[in-house]
C-alpha cells in the first residue's frame, strides 16, 4: 500500500467564506501540495463548511476538501446528501470531520453511523444509464438503511448516490474526541497506537523540529503532519518548505483521495468494497 | 420602457420529461460531474437568466418500497450543486429549495448565510414545508406533521432565520443582500397566504394565460392585503418547451420525445406520483382504482379525483399511465418556433399573467441550449429582456427593493 507523507492544514478564518479570499487560500493550498484542507476545526467554525467545500470543488485541483461538521447543528440525512454531491463535483476529494460542538455525548458517533448507512444503501454499480433499453439503474442495488441510533432514526434510502470514494475520508481531531475506532485520519497532539484511524497525523507548528517528525514517520508512528493555520497565505508556503524533503521522498499514489493517500474503505464501516462507478455513455 | 421579462432556469435532474434522459442530446452521466454543471451554469449566465433554481425532495423515489429502474435518479443535493455553480459564474442567481419542517432555523440560517456570503449575494431560498409521506421516516417520525402545523412552523422558522441572518450580517463578513431572496411555491389557500406574507418571488404552475392572470391578480391582492407592496414580488409560472426551425419541425421534435416513452417507464412514473406501486398490475387491464385508493400514501380524496373518472370509463392502466406522463398537468408546454415562443412570452407578460417564467427545459442540456440560442436573442432584439446584468446580487437582478438593515 502507498505510504505517502501526508500534509494537512485547517483554516478557521471567517474570511474563508468570502469568495475573493477563499480563492487565494485554495490556490495557496494547491500550490503548497497540501493533501487535506480542513474547513473549520473544533473551536473555530464561523461558517457552514459543507457549503464552502462545494464552492471549493471547482476552485481547487488536488487538495482534499474536508468539511468540519458539528453534531449539534446538522442532520445525517442532509450531511450524507451534501457530501455525496461534493465528492462527485470534486472528483473524489471529499472528507469530513465530525465534532460534537456541544451536542449530547454520542450524537457525533450516531451521525457517523447514520450517514455511513445511507451511503452504503447504494451499491457501487447501481447506475446503468442505458438510453437504448431505458434502464437507468439496477434497483436491486438500492437498499433502505433502516438505521436506528440513540439520536437519529433514518429509514433511507437516501436520494443521493453513493460517493465516488464510497465514503468521504473521515477525520478525527483529538481536540474534540469522538468514540470512532475505524476512521481514516486522526489528528493527534502526540503519536499514539490507539488513535482510532488508519493513519495518524501529528499536529505541528512552524517551530516543530523536522528531525523529530521524520523519526516518527520512519518508525511508522505517524503518516504526516497537520497544522492549524492563522495566516494561511504566509504559513502555507512555509509549511510546504519545512516538510518538502519528506514529501518528495514519500510521494502519494495516483487516483482519488483514498488511492493517493493509501486509505482503503474501512471494512467495518462499509458493506461495499468500492466507490460509485458512473457508466460511460458512447 | 416596455415591461421586462424575468427568467429563471429550473434545472432539476435531466429535464422536464421523464423520457428526457434518453434523448440523444441529453447527458445523464453529466449530472454526476462538475464539467456538466460548469457548462450549464455558464450557459444560463450567457442567457442572462435571473437565477438557476433547483427543487428538492427529502426522500428517494420508491413507491410501495420499490425503487424505479427507468427514472433518472437520484439527483444530487441542490444547495451543493448551486454553490459549486456559483464558483464558476459571476452574476446568475442561485435558488435552493430547503424544507422548514426538517431543518432547524439554526441549521438553515448557517447554511444559507454561508451560501449568501460565498456567492457574493446571489442566494435565494425556495421555502417548502415538505409533503411526501416517505420523508417522515428519514427524520425519525412515523408520519408527516399535518399541513396547518407545517405552515405555522414555516412562518416561525422564516422569522427566526431572518433574525439569525441579521445577526450574521452585523457580525461580518457582511452579507451582500442582507439575507437570501425569499421564494415560495404554495398553491393551496394556506400556501398562498404564506407566500403573500413572505415571498419576494413565487414559482407556480399556470397552464394557460387566463390561469396566469387569475393567479397573479389573486397574489397581488393578497400581498396588498397584508400591507406589502405587490411590485416587490415576482410571479414566475413554469414553462417548458420543444422548439424547431418551423412549426412542423417543432412538432416532430416533440413527437420524438413522446416516442421514447415506454409503458414500463410510464407506470413507474405514475406509481411515484400516486405513492403506490403499480408495476405488478397488468398494464392492459382496467386501471386498478380500488387497489390504488387502498395502497396510496397520499390523501385518498386527492388521488380519487385523479383516478376515479378514468376508472369509470374503463381506461386501461397502460393508457392512463402514458397519458399521465406525456400530458404534463399544470405547466404550460410550448411547441413551436423561437419567434412564436418569444411572442407568446411577451403576450403573457403584457396581459399581466406573469412577471416572467421559470423555464423547465424538456431535456438537458439540449433543451436549454435551444432556448438560449433561439429565444433569448429575439426577446433582446424586441427590447423585452436584458442584455447585461444590472448588478451582482440576485436582488438587483430581480429589480427588488434593497433590503433594509435594522439595528439589533
Amino acid at each position: 500500500m502507498t505510504r505517502p507523507f501526508i500534509l494537512s492544514a485547517a483554516i478557521a478564518d471567517p474570511e474563508l467564506a468570502v469568495p475573493e479570499t477563499a480563492a487565494t487560500y485554495l490556490a495557496a493550498a494547491d500550490e503548497a501540495g497540501l493533501d487535506l484542507l480542513l474547513f473549520g476545526e473544533a473551536g473555530g467554525r464561523p461558517f457552514d463548511a459543507q457549503v464552502l467545500v462545494a464552492w471549493a470543488a471547482p476552485r481547487s485541483q488536488r487538495v482534499g476538501l474536508v468539511a468540519t461538521v458539528p453534531a449539534s447543528n446538522a442532520h445525517p440525512f442532509h450531511v450524507a446528501r451534501a457530501l455525496s454531491a461534493v465528492d462527485f463535483l470534486s472528483g473524489g476529494r471529499t472528507g469530513w470531520s465530525v465534532i460534537p460542538e456541544g451536542a449530547a455525548e454520542g450524537t457525533a458517533e450516531d451521525m457517523v453511523g447514520a450517514a455511513r448507512s445511507l451511503w452504503d444503501g447504494w451499491g457501487s454499480d447501481t447506475l446503468i444509464l442505458d438510453k437504448a433499453s431505458g434502464r437507468y439503474l439496477d434497483a436491486s442495488k438500492v437498499k433502505a438503511s433502516n438505521y436506528e441510533g440513540p439520536f437519529f432514526k433514518v429509514t433511507g434510502p437516501v436520494n443521493a448516490m453513493r460517493p465516488l470514494l464510497g465514503q468521504p475520508v473521515l477525520v478525527l481531531d483529538d481536540a474534540a474526541p469522538i468514540a470512532i475506532k475505524d476512521a481514516d485520519i486522526a489528528l493527534v497532539s502526540e503519536a499514539t497506537a490507539d488513535a482510532g484511524a488508519t493513519k495518524s497525523l501529528l499536529k505541528v507548528t512552524l517551530d516543530t523540529k523536522v528531525e523529530d517528525v521524520a523519526a516518527l514517520f520512519a518508525d511508522g508512528k505517524i503518516e504526516g503532519v497537520h497544522m492549524s493555520l492563522s495566516d494561511p497565505l504566509a504559513e502555507l508556503p512555509k509549511l510546504a518548505a519545512l516538510f518538502a524533503e519528506q514529501v518528495a521522498a514519500n510521494p502519494g499514489g495516483e487516483g482519488d483521495l483514498r488511492a493517493r493517500l493509501g486509505l482503503p474503505l474501512a471494512s467495518t464501516a462499509s458493506n461495499q468494497p468500492d466507490g460509485a462507478k458512473i457508466p460511460e455513455i458512447a | 420602457m416596455s415591461k421586462q421579462i424575468h427568467l429563471w432556469a429550473f434545472l432539476q435532474g435531466i429535464g422536464f420529461y421523464p423520457t428526457g434522459w434518453m434523448h440523444e442530446r441529453a447527458r445523464p452521466e453529466g449530472v454526476f460531474s462538475m464539467d456538466y454543471y460548469s457548462y450549464v451554469a455558464r450557459l444560463a449566465e450567457k442567457g442572462r437568466f435571473d437565477a438557476i433554481v433547483f427543487g428538492d425532495q427529502l426522500q428517494s423515489r420508491g413507491a410501495g418500497g420499490r425503487t424505479p429502474e427507468r427514472m433518472a435518479m437520484p439527483t444530487l443535493d441542490p444547495m451543493t450543486l448551486l454553490t459549486a455553480m456559483a464558483a464558476v459564474t459571476d452574476h446568475v442567481g442561485l435558488v435552493a429549495t430547503i424544507s422548514t419542517t426538517f431543518n432547524t432555523p439554526e441549521m438553515l440560517a448557517e447554511r444559507f448565510g454561508t451560501m449568501e456570503r460565498i456567492t457574493g449575494g446571489r442566494a435565494g431560498w425556495n421555502i417548502v414545508t415538505s409533503v411526501h409521506p416517505d420523508t417522515a421516516g428519514n427524520f425519525g417520525l412515523d408520519e408527516m406533521p399535518p399541513k396547518e402545523t407545517r405552515y405555522s412552523n414555516a412562518a416561525d422558522v422564516v422569522d427566526k432565520a431572518c433574525e439569525l441572518w441579521a445577526a450574521m450580517d452585523r457580525a461580518g463578513p457582511h452579507l451582500n443582500q442582507g439575507r437570501p431572496v425569499l421564494v415560495q411555491a404554495g398553491q393551496s389557500p394556506a400556501g398562498r397566504e404564506f407566500a403573500a406574507r413572505t415571498a419576494e418571488a413565487i414559482f407556480c404552475p399556470a397552464p394557460s394565460i387566463e390561469a396566469g392572470i387569475d393567479f397573479r391578480n389573486d397574489m397581488r391582492s393578497r400581498i396588498s392585503g397584508v400591507g406589502r407592496n405587490p411590485d416587490g414580488t415576482r410571479v414566475m409560472p413554469g414553462l417548458s418547451c420543444v422548439l424547431g426551425g418551423t412549426e412542423a419541425e417543432a412538432r416532430a421534435n416533440h413527437k420524438a420525445i413522446m416516442d421514447m416513452a415506454s409503458v414500463e417507464l410510464a407506470i413507474e412514473y405514475l406509481s411515484e406520483s400516486l405513492c403506490c406501486d403499480l408495476t405488478s398490475f397488468d398494464p392492459n387491464a382496467k386501471l386498478p382504482v380500488e387497489a390504488i385508493l387502498e395502497k396510496t400514501l397520499l390523501p385518498t380524496a386527492d388521488v380519487g379525483r385523479m383516478v376515479t373518472p378514468a376508472g369509470e370509463k374503463g381506461t386501461s392502466l397502460r393508457d392512463f399511465a402514458m397519458n399521465f406522463m406525456l400530458n404534463p398537468r399544470g405547466h404550460n408546454v410550448f411547441i413551436g418556433t423561437p419567434e412564436q415562443m418569444a411572442d407568446m412570452m411577451i403576450e403573457w407578460r403584457d396581459a399581466g399573467a406573469c412577471d416572467g417564467f421559470t423555464l423547465q427545459p424538456s431535456y438537458m442540456p439540449g433543451g436549454l441550449e435551444d432556448f438560449v440560442e433561439g429565444v433569448i436573442p429575439i426577446l433582446q432584439q424586441k427590447g423585452r429582456y436584458r442584455t447585461e446584468y444590472p448588478g451582482t446580487t440576485l436582488r438587483s437582478t430581480l429589480g427588488l427593493p434593497a433590503y433594509e438593515r435594522t439595528e439589533a
